[in-house]
Protein backbone atom coordinates (compact mmCIF):
# COMPACT_ATOMS: atom_id res chain seq x y z
CA UNK A 1 0.00 0.00 0.00
CA UNK A 2 1.30 3.44 -0.87
CA UNK A 3 2.24 5.60 2.09
CA UNK A 4 1.84 8.69 -0.04
CA UNK A 5 -0.80 11.20 0.96
CA UNK A 6 -1.97 14.67 -0.05
CA UNK A 7 0.84 17.18 0.31
CA UNK A 8 3.64 14.64 0.16
CA UNK A 9 6.62 15.62 -1.94
CA UNK A 10 7.79 13.38 -4.80
CA UNK A 11 11.52 13.39 -5.40
CA UNK A 12 13.59 15.40 -5.85
CA UNK A 13 15.65 13.51 -8.39
CA UNK A 14 18.70 15.41 -9.60
CA UNK A 15 20.26 15.22 -13.05
CA UNK A 16 23.71 16.55 -12.22
CA UNK A 17 24.64 17.57 -15.75
CA UNK A 18 22.77 16.93 -18.99
CA UNK A 19 25.23 14.92 -21.06
CA UNK A 20 25.56 15.77 -24.77
CA UNK A 21 26.77 12.21 -25.45
CA UNK A 22 23.45 10.93 -24.15
CA UNK A 23 21.67 13.35 -26.49
CA UNK A 24 23.46 11.59 -29.37
CA UNK A 25 22.33 8.24 -28.04
CA UNK A 26 18.75 9.48 -27.65
CA UNK A 27 18.82 10.90 -31.18
CA UNK A 28 19.55 7.35 -32.39
CA UNK A 29 16.77 5.90 -30.25
CA UNK A 30 14.30 8.54 -31.45
CA UNK A 31 15.59 8.33 -35.02
CA UNK A 32 15.69 12.13 -34.89
CA UNK A 33 18.62 13.73 -36.72
CA UNK A 34 17.70 17.31 -35.75
CA UNK A 35 21.14 19.01 -35.50
CA UNK A 36 20.21 21.25 -32.56
CA UNK A 37 20.64 18.13 -30.39
CA UNK A 38 23.98 17.20 -31.95
CA UNK A 39 25.88 20.18 -33.30
CA UNK A 40 26.62 23.41 -31.37
CA UNK A 41 27.00 25.21 -34.71
CA UNK A 42 23.35 24.48 -35.51
CA UNK A 43 22.35 25.88 -32.13
CA UNK A 44 24.41 29.05 -32.74
CA UNK A 45 22.79 29.44 -36.15
CA UNK A 46 19.39 29.52 -34.44
CA UNK A 47 20.58 32.13 -31.96
CA UNK A 48 20.13 29.79 -29.00
CA UNK A 49 23.69 29.91 -27.66
CA UNK A 50 26.61 27.52 -27.80
CA UNK A 51 25.31 24.39 -26.15
CA UNK A 52 23.25 21.66 -27.78
CA UNK A 53 19.58 21.46 -26.81
CA UNK A 54 18.19 18.42 -25.02
CA UNK A 55 15.36 16.51 -26.68
CA UNK A 56 12.01 17.41 -25.10
CA UNK A 57 10.98 13.77 -24.58
CA UNK A 58 14.15 13.16 -22.53
CA UNK A 59 12.75 15.68 -20.07
CA UNK A 60 9.58 13.57 -19.84
CA UNK A 61 11.79 10.59 -19.08
CA UNK A 62 13.51 12.33 -16.16
CA UNK A 63 10.08 12.88 -14.59
CA UNK A 64 9.05 9.26 -15.16
CA UNK A 65 12.26 8.08 -13.47
CA UNK A 66 11.56 10.44 -10.55
CA UNK A 67 8.05 9.00 -10.18
CA UNK A 68 9.39 5.46 -10.25
CA UNK A 69 11.90 6.31 -7.54
CA UNK A 70 9.32 8.15 -5.40
CA UNK A 71 6.58 5.53 -5.69
CA UNK A 72 8.07 2.23 -6.87
CA UNK A 73 4.87 0.31 -6.14
CA UNK A 74 2.73 2.65 -8.24
CA UNK A 75 1.69 2.33 -11.87
CA UNK A 76 1.79 5.58 -13.81
CA UNK A 77 -1.47 5.88 -15.73
CA UNK A 78 -1.02 9.36 -17.16
CA UNK A 79 1.63 12.04 -17.56
CA UNK A 80 0.47 15.32 -19.09
CA UNK A 81 3.22 17.93 -19.39
CA UNK A 82 3.98 21.21 -21.07
CA UNK A 83 7.49 22.26 -22.04
CA UNK A 84 8.35 25.72 -20.75
CA UNK A 85 11.93 26.22 -21.87
CA UNK A 86 14.97 24.64 -23.44
CA UNK A 87 17.34 22.38 -21.56
CA UNK A 88 20.97 22.66 -22.64
CA UNK A 89 24.00 20.42 -22.37
CA UNK A 90 25.57 20.83 -18.94
CA UNK A 91 22.39 22.00 -17.24
CA UNK A 92 21.68 20.72 -13.75
CA UNK A 93 18.05 19.70 -13.38
CA UNK A 94 15.79 18.74 -10.53
CA UNK A 95 12.68 16.62 -11.15
CA UNK A 96 10.09 16.72 -8.41
CA UNK A 97 6.39 16.70 -7.66
CA UNK A 98 3.69 16.80 -5.03
CA UNK A 99 0.61 14.68 -4.32
CA UNK A 100 -2.45 16.91 -4.66
CA UNK A 101 -5.37 14.50 -4.35
CA UNK A 102 -5.93 10.90 -3.30
CA UNK A 103 -9.08 8.94 -4.10
CA UNK A 104 -9.93 5.33 -3.37
CA UNK A 105 -12.12 3.42 -5.76
CA UNK A 106 -12.48 -0.18 -6.92
CA UNK A 107 -9.66 -1.40 -4.72
CA UNK A 108 -7.21 1.23 -5.94
CA UNK A 109 -5.74 4.45 -4.60
CA UNK A 110 -5.54 7.03 -7.35
CA UNK A 111 -2.99 9.77 -6.73
CA UNK A 112 -3.28 13.04 -8.68
CA UNK A 113 0.09 14.79 -8.65
CA UNK A 114 1.75 17.95 -9.89
CA UNK A 115 5.16 17.34 -11.43
CA UNK A 116 7.89 19.62 -12.69
CA UNK A 117 11.46 19.83 -13.90
CA UNK A 118 13.47 22.85 -12.81
CA UNK A 119 16.88 24.13 -13.88
CA UNK A 120 19.49 25.77 -11.68
CA UNK A 121 18.09 29.20 -12.44
CA UNK A 122 14.75 28.16 -10.97
CA UNK A 123 12.98 28.04 -14.33
CA UNK A 124 10.42 25.28 -14.68
CA UNK A 125 11.38 23.86 -18.06
CA UNK A 126 8.57 21.32 -17.77
CA UNK A 127 5.40 21.33 -15.70
CA UNK A 128 2.26 19.25 -15.61
CA UNK A 129 0.33 16.49 -13.92
CA UNK A 130 0.65 12.78 -13.32
CA UNK A 131 -1.82 10.13 -12.27
CA UNK A 132 -0.50 7.20 -10.26
CA UNK A 133 -2.40 4.11 -9.17
CA UNK A 134 -1.56 1.74 -6.32
CA UNK A 135 -3.55 -1.12 -4.80
CA UNK A 136 -5.67 0.13 -1.86
CA UNK B 1 -9.13 29.82 -35.09
CA UNK B 2 -9.27 27.45 -38.05
CA UNK B 3 -6.32 27.36 -40.42
CA UNK B 4 -7.27 28.39 -43.96
CA UNK B 5 -6.90 25.47 -46.33
CA UNK B 6 -6.50 22.93 -43.52
CA UNK B 7 -10.07 22.80 -42.22
CA UNK B 8 -10.34 19.13 -43.18
CA UNK B 9 -7.10 18.05 -41.46
CA UNK B 10 -8.52 17.18 -37.99
CA UNK B 11 -9.64 13.57 -37.98
CA UNK B 12 -7.18 12.52 -40.68
CA UNK B 13 -5.83 9.07 -39.89
CA UNK B 14 -2.07 8.62 -40.01
CA UNK B 15 -0.62 5.65 -41.86
CA UNK B 16 -0.46 2.73 -39.44
CA UNK B 17 2.75 0.91 -38.60
CA UNK B 18 4.29 -1.31 -35.98
CA UNK B 19 7.15 -1.35 -33.51
CA UNK B 20 9.00 -3.93 -31.41
CA UNK B 21 11.13 -2.81 -28.45
CA UNK B 22 14.41 -4.67 -28.17
CA UNK B 23 16.10 -5.28 -24.85
CA UNK B 24 19.17 -3.46 -26.15
CA UNK B 25 17.29 -0.29 -27.06
CA UNK B 26 15.32 -0.42 -23.81
CA UNK B 27 18.57 -0.50 -21.86
CA UNK B 28 19.88 2.46 -23.88
CA UNK B 29 16.73 4.44 -23.13
CA UNK B 30 17.16 3.77 -19.41
CA UNK B 31 20.75 4.96 -19.73
CA UNK B 32 19.58 8.25 -21.25
CA UNK B 33 16.73 9.20 -18.92
CA UNK B 34 17.02 6.93 -15.88
CA UNK B 35 15.05 3.85 -14.99
CA UNK B 36 11.32 4.51 -14.89
CA UNK B 37 10.15 0.99 -15.62
CA UNK B 38 8.05 -1.29 -13.43
CA UNK B 39 9.76 -4.61 -12.70
CA UNK B 40 10.06 -6.72 -15.82
CA UNK B 41 8.54 -4.09 -18.10
CA UNK B 42 10.05 -1.75 -20.68
CA UNK B 43 10.62 1.93 -20.04
CA UNK B 44 7.31 3.84 -19.98
CA UNK B 45 8.79 6.56 -22.20
CA UNK B 46 8.31 4.11 -25.08
CA UNK B 47 4.72 5.43 -25.08
CA UNK B 48 6.23 8.45 -26.81
CA UNK B 49 9.22 6.93 -28.60
CA UNK B 50 7.66 3.74 -29.98
CA UNK B 51 4.60 5.55 -31.27
CA UNK B 52 6.71 8.19 -32.99
CA UNK B 53 9.00 5.61 -34.55
CA UNK B 54 6.33 3.05 -35.32
CA UNK B 55 3.70 5.26 -36.92
CA UNK B 56 3.76 5.06 -40.71
CA UNK B 57 4.68 8.72 -41.28
CA UNK B 58 7.89 10.57 -40.48
CA UNK B 59 7.93 13.86 -38.56
CA UNK B 60 8.75 15.50 -41.89
CA UNK B 61 5.67 13.94 -43.51
CA UNK B 62 3.52 14.83 -40.52
CA UNK B 63 4.59 18.46 -40.83
CA UNK B 64 3.93 18.35 -44.57
CA UNK B 65 0.33 17.30 -43.87
CA UNK B 66 0.03 20.62 -42.03
CA UNK B 67 1.65 22.41 -44.98
CA UNK B 68 4.78 23.05 -42.90
CA UNK B 69 8.43 22.52 -43.79
CA UNK B 70 10.19 20.58 -41.01
CA UNK B 71 13.30 22.69 -41.67
CA UNK B 72 11.39 25.74 -40.42
CA UNK B 73 11.69 24.44 -36.86
CA UNK B 74 8.65 22.78 -35.34
CA UNK B 75 8.67 22.95 -31.52
CA UNK B 76 7.22 20.33 -29.22
CA UNK B 77 4.90 22.21 -26.86
CA UNK B 78 3.19 19.56 -24.79
CA UNK B 79 2.57 15.84 -24.56
CA UNK B 80 0.08 13.71 -22.68
CA UNK B 81 0.92 10.02 -22.36
CA UNK B 82 -1.36 7.32 -20.99
CA UNK B 83 -0.66 3.73 -20.02
CA UNK B 84 -3.32 1.04 -19.69
CA UNK B 85 -0.82 -1.72 -19.00
CA UNK B 86 2.97 -2.07 -18.82
CA UNK B 87 4.84 -1.86 -22.13
CA UNK B 88 6.78 -5.04 -22.91
CA UNK B 89 9.98 -5.78 -24.73
CA UNK B 90 9.87 -8.18 -27.68
CA UNK B 91 6.18 -7.67 -28.50
CA UNK B 92 5.26 -6.43 -31.96
CA UNK B 93 2.87 -3.55 -31.24
CA UNK B 94 0.68 -2.02 -33.90
CA UNK B 95 0.82 1.77 -34.01
CA UNK B 96 -2.15 3.86 -35.12
CA UNK B 97 -2.83 7.56 -34.98
CA UNK B 98 -4.74 10.55 -36.17
CA UNK B 99 -4.60 14.32 -36.37
CA UNK B 100 -6.67 15.72 -33.52
CA UNK B 101 -6.60 19.43 -34.28
CA UNK B 102 -4.82 22.31 -35.93
CA UNK B 103 -5.44 25.84 -34.72
CA UNK B 104 -3.93 29.21 -35.59
CA UNK B 105 -2.73 31.55 -32.85
CA UNK B 106 -0.99 34.91 -32.71
CA UNK B 107 1.38 36.05 -30.03
CA UNK B 108 4.37 38.28 -29.39
CA UNK B 109 6.52 35.94 -31.47
CA UNK B 110 4.17 36.16 -34.43
CA UNK B 111 1.70 33.77 -35.96
CA UNK B 112 1.93 30.05 -35.36
CA UNK B 113 -0.21 26.96 -35.66
CA UNK B 114 -0.65 24.31 -32.99
CA UNK B 115 -0.82 20.84 -34.51
CA UNK B 116 -2.15 18.17 -32.16
CA UNK B 117 -2.00 14.49 -33.02
CA UNK B 118 -2.56 11.28 -31.09
CA UNK B 119 -0.77 7.97 -31.55
CA UNK B 120 -1.58 4.65 -29.90
CA UNK B 121 0.39 1.51 -29.14
CA UNK B 122 -1.83 -1.55 -29.63
CA UNK B 123 -1.23 -5.07 -28.34
CA UNK B 124 -1.55 -8.03 -30.74
CA UNK B 125 -5.12 -8.58 -29.43
CA UNK B 126 -6.00 -4.98 -30.34
CA UNK B 127 -6.07 -3.61 -26.78
CA UNK B 128 -4.58 -0.16 -26.30
CA UNK B 129 -1.43 -0.40 -24.22
CA UNK B 130 -0.34 3.23 -24.27
CA UNK B 131 -0.95 6.49 -26.10
CA UNK B 132 0.82 9.75 -26.76
CA UNK B 133 -0.92 13.00 -27.68
CA UNK B 134 1.44 15.78 -28.65
CA UNK B 135 0.98 19.42 -29.60
CA UNK B 136 3.61 20.88 -31.91
CA UNK B 137 4.06 24.60 -32.41
CA UNK B 138 4.55 25.45 -36.08
CA UNK B 139 5.82 29.02 -36.56
CA UNK B 140 4.37 30.54 -39.71
CA UNK B 141 6.57 32.91 -41.68
CA UNK B 142 3.59 34.43 -43.39
CA UNK B 143 -0.01 34.05 -42.38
Amino acid sequence: MSALNVGDVLGPRTIASVDPELMKLFAEILDDPNPIHLDPAAVRAMGLGDRVVNQGPANFGYVLAMLREAAPEAAVRKLDVRLGGNVFAGDRLIAAGRVEQVEEAAGERVLACRVWLENDGGTRVLEGSATLVVPA
Amino acid sequence: MAVPGLEQLPGTELAAGSFTISAEEDAKLAQVVGDGAPAGAAQPLWAYVATQRGIGVSVEELCALADFDVNDGPLLGSTAMTWSQPIERGVEYAVAGEIVDIARKSGRSGTFDILTYRERLLAPNGDEVASSTSAWILPRKEA
